[in-house]
């Protein structure tokens, strides 16, 4: 038969492809380290916590940045903003001391030539009188009941986030909920409203947010400014409220799975009681009587 | 310090970009070859019939187990819209998650009786090899890591239709975007690099039975084998075939 025939040749050609293969690899880095244009970055990267002459959000306002350090520890800062801070440097414990304990994050992808073209570009636009990044003007209006509404509705998917991104309660849970509650991937909010010091951090955040894990997301399905502010009502609320954590959402979990499959086994064994000797024997027997 | 971030760049891409490929395309190359050139050895290599009684608690809550679990990842995998439109009633999601989550419980029962059993039944000890151990390793450890994070990581139908789903598109697309994974739990990322290294071994394995499953046995009639010979003298240490 010709499959025995074809096994050596086989067994060579297999290995020799895959070894091509890996040696290709190094192409789809090429891609992933490619640079980005500084003020996309910017936008997406940095504008949840820095306005460039919009004030302060979680991260101070970034306008006349030259004037205040040098370029050398603003890149190494960029660079890596812990290994800073644990080196002693007083600048960045005061940094650290207003923003209330918040560290910057180190940026995806941040690289030395990245952190120069985005210092340029924060020069560049601290000279404008209006920046491009002075914030995102979310509306002054007073939260209605209506908007704690719309936004719990928005964080348990109830009503579809406009541009398609996935909604809240799959990472996230706040104390209110009741049952197994919300996801644990991400953190609890019912602070995060007191986290990012009221109405302007929140929605800041929310315009484009920081998170490693929800910034490659949101980038493409961002959150449309008009759901913004009810899922500020919605947050502000639960920081209103505060109620205490709902310590038995985990647990119950593990014992309804639990228990699911042990009321499965039992199932199984009920099911399959005579397994050993219901298949042959009335075969055989309905054989003979033929 | 810095250097030692972008180091860590560098294992990030390696674990969820080298990795994968070379998973992948192993997996395609040596399962063509292995069924050219060798196909009789694509067998689960049964041992049910050297010991059937604990066989039964081993295999059918594993293969049952085994099967709504990857049948969720794939149904994420593949209509990742779909799923979280399910998910977007909260009931459907605790139903859709315990069903999970029972699937994994039934895999780790039925690993652990094939563990007591290939340790504990001396026919099925010495049938054994260190190949089947590595992949009873491997199944742990995925198991392990899927139910800590199915328990502390939920909601994960709906987290892995929203960053899982795009990154191994990604990866099937020629354009890995590793941005998807590098920052998610520890747990998470064990578990994805866990399941590239059963791909890997799968072509190596036993594992491959699962390509030649003979499904028409679910609808085919059954049939009686007879024996032309006594069936317990057989069994006596005295007989003797040509006798």
């Amino acid at each position: 038969m010709r499959r025995f025939t074809v096994k050596r040749r086989g067994t060579k050609s297999a290995s020799g492809s895959v070894w091509t293969i890996i040696l290709l690899l190094p192409l789809f880095f090429s891609s992933l380290l490619s640079a980005q244009v500084p003020a996309e970055y910017f936008k997406q990267n940095c504008s949840s916590c820095h306005t460039i002459g919009g004030g302060r959000l979680t991260g101070p306002d970034l306008k006349n940045l030259a004037d205040r350090q040098s370029r050398d520890w603003l890149i190494n800062w960029m660079l890596d903003p812990e290994g800073v801070l644990k080196s002693g440097d007083p600048y960045s414990a005061k940094l650290q001391k207003e923003a209330r304990g918040a560290v910057m994050t180190r940026s995806p992808g941040m690289t030395r030539n990245l952190a120069v073209a985005l210092l340029d570009l924060i020069d560049e636009e601290s000279k404008l009188d209006k920046s491009q990044f002075a914030g995102t003007q979310i509306s002054d209006r007073p939260l209605l009941p209506e908007d704690i509404a719309e936004g719990r509705a928005l964080f348990l998917g109830t009503m579809k986030l406009k541009n398609g991104g996935p909604s809240c309660v799959g990472c996230h849970t706040v104390n209110s909920m009741q049952g197994l509650g919300g996801g644990r991937l991400g953190l609890n909010l019912t602070r995060a409203y007191a986290r990012l010091e009221g109405r302007k951090g929140l929605s800041a955040w929310l315009v484009s947010p920081p998170s490693l894990v929800m910034n490659p997301i949101f980038k493409e399905y961002p959150i449309d400014e008009e759901e913004v502010l009810p899922l500020v009502a919605f947050l502000k609320n639960e920081t209103e409220r505060d109620e205490p954590e709902n310590a038995t959402a985990m647990i119950n979990f593990l014992l309804y799975g639990i228990g699911g499959a042990v009321v499965l086994l039992v199932l199984f064994d009920l099911l399959w009681n005579k397994r050993f000797r219901a298949v042959r024997q009335p075969m055989v027997s309905e054989s003979y009587h033929k | 310090m810095a250097e030692n971030t972008i180091y860590f760049d560098y294992l990030n891409l390696f674990w969820f970009t080298v990795l994968p490929y070379l998973a992948l395309f192993t997996f395609f190359l040596v399962t063509i070859q292995r069924y050219r050139g060798k196909g009789f050895t694509y067998s689960s290599l049964s041992s049910q019939f050297l010991e059937n009684k604990m066989h039964f608690w081993a295999l059918v809550p594993f293969h049952y187990g085994v099967l709504i679990v990857l049948a969720g990842h794939a149904f994420g995998f593949l209509f990742p819209g779909q799923l979280l439109q399910w998910n977007s009633n909260l009931l459907r999601l605790y139903v859709l998650e315990i069903s999970g989550f029972i699937g994994g419980i039934f895999t780790l029962v039925g690993l652990i009786n094939i563990i007591v059993r290939r340790l504990t039944d001396a026919r099925t000890k010495m049938v054994t090899t260190g190949a089947d151990w590595f992949v009873i390793g491997i199944l742990v450890f995925q198991i392990g890591t899927g139910l800590f994070t199915a328990i502390f990581h939920s909601w994960g139908s709906s987290w892995f239709a929203s960053s899982l789903a795009p990154y191994l598109w990604s990866i099937v697309k020629f354009n890995p975007a590793v941005a998807y994974v590098t920052p998610l739990p520890i747990m998470i990322k064990l578990h994805i690099i866990g399941a590239f290294v059963v791909i890997l071994l799968f072509p190596f394995t036993r594992l491959v039975h699962a390509l030649v499953v003979p499904n028409p046995y679910l609808w085919r009639k059954p049939q009686v084998v007879r024996w032309n010979w006594d069936r317990k003298k057989i069994r006596t240490p005295e007989f003797k075939i040509h006798k």
